[in-house]
């Protein structure tokens, strides 16, 4: 008893340092206070640099909102430098500073967008919508205004409930259909511009949805990091039942990216084949069919993981943990994936991927009966099925994964969740886009 | 826009911001504090209280640091090393050698080492 709580009472080990640098995001830290005293230039770096910091805003959003004119809404020509100073102006604001800012409907076009740069305002997303020009003239055809409230309604997609309001509501002062045609023509004119300016930090989404579709869409947008030059060493777990592809994309992970490309299984026959003494530990729950105690694996993972190829290039393993208590061992041997991915494939596809493997026992290449059928019928007569691969086994090795995913899911909180059921290619893509950019923006 | 680089570039060359940014990162790597921002924080609390002459500059290595890195040095324990030595060992903390006149046969005693890393310490932070 005296001894456990010993070792809980010593403090763990500082992590080293490229770990901590990268959990820490102190190379994004560092780079947002550089962004910030170029565009600012102050006299005295050092002052700017304590109360930058003191800011502390470097995750407030900063985001644009843009899209073609609802309609006539300033009728009155404000030249475009008072526009830029008001906005700079409200901008610095204490509360803009502290939660972040929206801006809507500006900059409209690539003169305005230039006063925004030389005032020191840059947005890191860029919202830019869209719809086919038909469908704005038809909304903008339909809107409404409540008087008392200067609320904005629409005849066709957001109707107030209350009858009151209905009753009060009047057609805005609006300008003409081709008034609106010709506001049209002068964004689409402007628009390219705007577009290559901001093109790094922009995301066009289709405006001709419901309304909940599009926030969800530009909610998801804005919450994206941007890729970042920060050093970065994977260091991945993929999970998922089996034959929902994890090797595959384990292995072209693993050759596009340099990184270690592990199985769990794989590890263990390794070492049982290379007869060290771990190996010999493990042999007789390899032999007997037995799970191999988590201890041993852990050991071995361990081992694995901190060798020198896996510390600089980085590493992808598959298959493990496959509960809750593992991965709370593997976390307790300072091991931490930075991307956690989980598999996710329906009950039938799993069945037909895994039941109809087939191996040739001449050429130990593999097939599949429906995917890859082996080319000559003389090949398909000699094909044996794994008994991994029986109907009865599959569905017993499933039912010990689904018992602890669950778990596992709500373990890994910043999971990415990968839909298994697609082209390889098309998931492959994904997951790249996920280890590449950064974490996105947690949700508080 | 290519004079906003150069106006940019210029900037950062007049105010050393690549090396102090640098530093910070050492300090940052060095200590690996809990709180990186605050740890940030209170290091150019002290460079700017040191610019005041009213604390000490956020050196990385403290006396006790120097101490044993000249006994590093020092592997016979004769009492005093190289000037070769002395001077290798500005270069590796990134201190300047540039103005030290010494002979090749001089003995640099740990308290030269000590006044003249500190000297030399002390004058890299001056600059901010």
């Amino acid at each position: 008893m005296a001894e456990a709580e010993e070792e809980d009472a010593a403090p763990p080990p500082p992590p080293p340092a490229g770990i901590y640098a990268e959990e820490r995001g102190l190379f994004q830290l560092l780079q947002n206070m550089l962004e910030e005293l170029l565009i600012h230039k102050p006299d005295d770096p050092i002052e700017f640099m304590i109360n930058h910091l003191k800011q502390n805003n470097d995750d407030a959003p900063r985001i644009c909102v843009l899209g073609p004119p609802a309609s006539g809404k300033t009728t009155v020509k404000i030249p475009n430098a008072l526009w830029a100073n008001l906005i700079q102006e409200r901008l610095s604001n204490v509360d803009c500073i502290k939660q972040g800012w929206i801006l809507e409907g500006f900059p409209e076009n690539q003169e305005q967008a230039w006063m925004l740069q030389s005032s020191g305002i840059f947005p890191r997303h860029v919202v830019m919508l869209y719809a086919p020009d038909t469908v704005l003239i038809e909304r903008s055809g339909g809107k409404r205004l409540d008087p008392l409230t200067q609320e904005v309604f629409h005849t066709t997609f957001d109707w107030p409930s209350d009858p009151l309001v209905q009753q009060r509501l009047v057609k805005p002062e609006d300008l003409s259909e081709q008034e609106v045609s010709k506001k049209l023509l002068e964004y689409h004119r402007n628009f390219p511009d705007i577009f290559h300016i901001y093109q790094k930090v922009l995301k066009s989404i289709n405006a001709d949805q419901p309304s909940v579709d599009v926030l969800s869409k530009v909610l998801a947008f804005v919450q994206t990091r941007h890729r970042s030059a920060a050093p970065f060493t994977p260091r991945i777990l993929f999970l998922g039942p089996p034959g929902s592809g994890k090797s595959l994309q384990a292995a072209l992970i693993a050759q596009k990216y340099d990184v270690i490309n592990l199985c769990c299984g794989q590890l263990l026959k390794e070492a049982v084949a290379d007869n060290t003494k771990l190996g010999e530990l493990i042999k007789p729950y390899i032999d007997s069919g037995c799970p191999v105690p988590d201890k041993l694996v852990l050991k071995l993972l361990t081992a694995r993981l901190s060798a020198l190829d896996c510390l600089s290039n980085g590493w992808v393993l598959s298959g493990f943990p496959r509960d809750v208590e593992q991965g709370k061992q593997l976390q307790k041997a300072q091991i931490n994936p930075n991307r956690v991915f989980f598999f996710h494939l329906p009950h039938e596809s799993i069945m037909e991927r895994l039941s109809q493997r087939r191996t040739d026992p001449v050429t130990g290449e593999r097939y599949h009966i429906t995917f890859r059928p082996a080319p000559t019928p003389e090949i398909q007569a000699r094909l044996r099925q794994n008994p991994r691969d029986e109907e009865e086994n599959i569905e017993k090795r499933l039912n010990i994964y689904n018992s602890n995913v669950k778990a596992l899911e709500d373990f890994y909180q910043d999971a990415f969740y990968v839909n298994a059921d697609q082209d390889p290619y098309v998931i492959f893509e994904f997951i790249e886009s996920c280890i590449i950019k950064p974490l996105p923006y947690k949700k508080h | 826009m290519a004079a906003g680089e150069e106006q940019s570039r210029e900037y950062l060359r007049r105010h050393r911001l690549p090396e102090l940014l640098q530093r910070l990162g050492a300090l940052l790597l060095f200590h690996r504090p809990e709180r990186p921002r605050e740890f940030l924080i209170q290091v150019l609390e002290r460079v700017r209280a040191g610019r005041r002459a009213e604390g000490e500059f956020p050196f990385l290595m403290d006396e006790a640091n120097v101490d044993a890195m000249f006994s590093l040095l020092d592997v016979l324990g004769q009492g005093f090393i190289r000037p070769a030595q002395y001077r290798e060992a500005l270069k590796t903390l990134g201190l300047s050698t540039e103005d030290l006149e010494l002979a090749d046969d001089v003995k640099i005693t740990r308290r030269v080492f000590k006044k003249g890393m500190r000297k030399k310490m002390l004058e890299s932070w001056s600059v901010y």
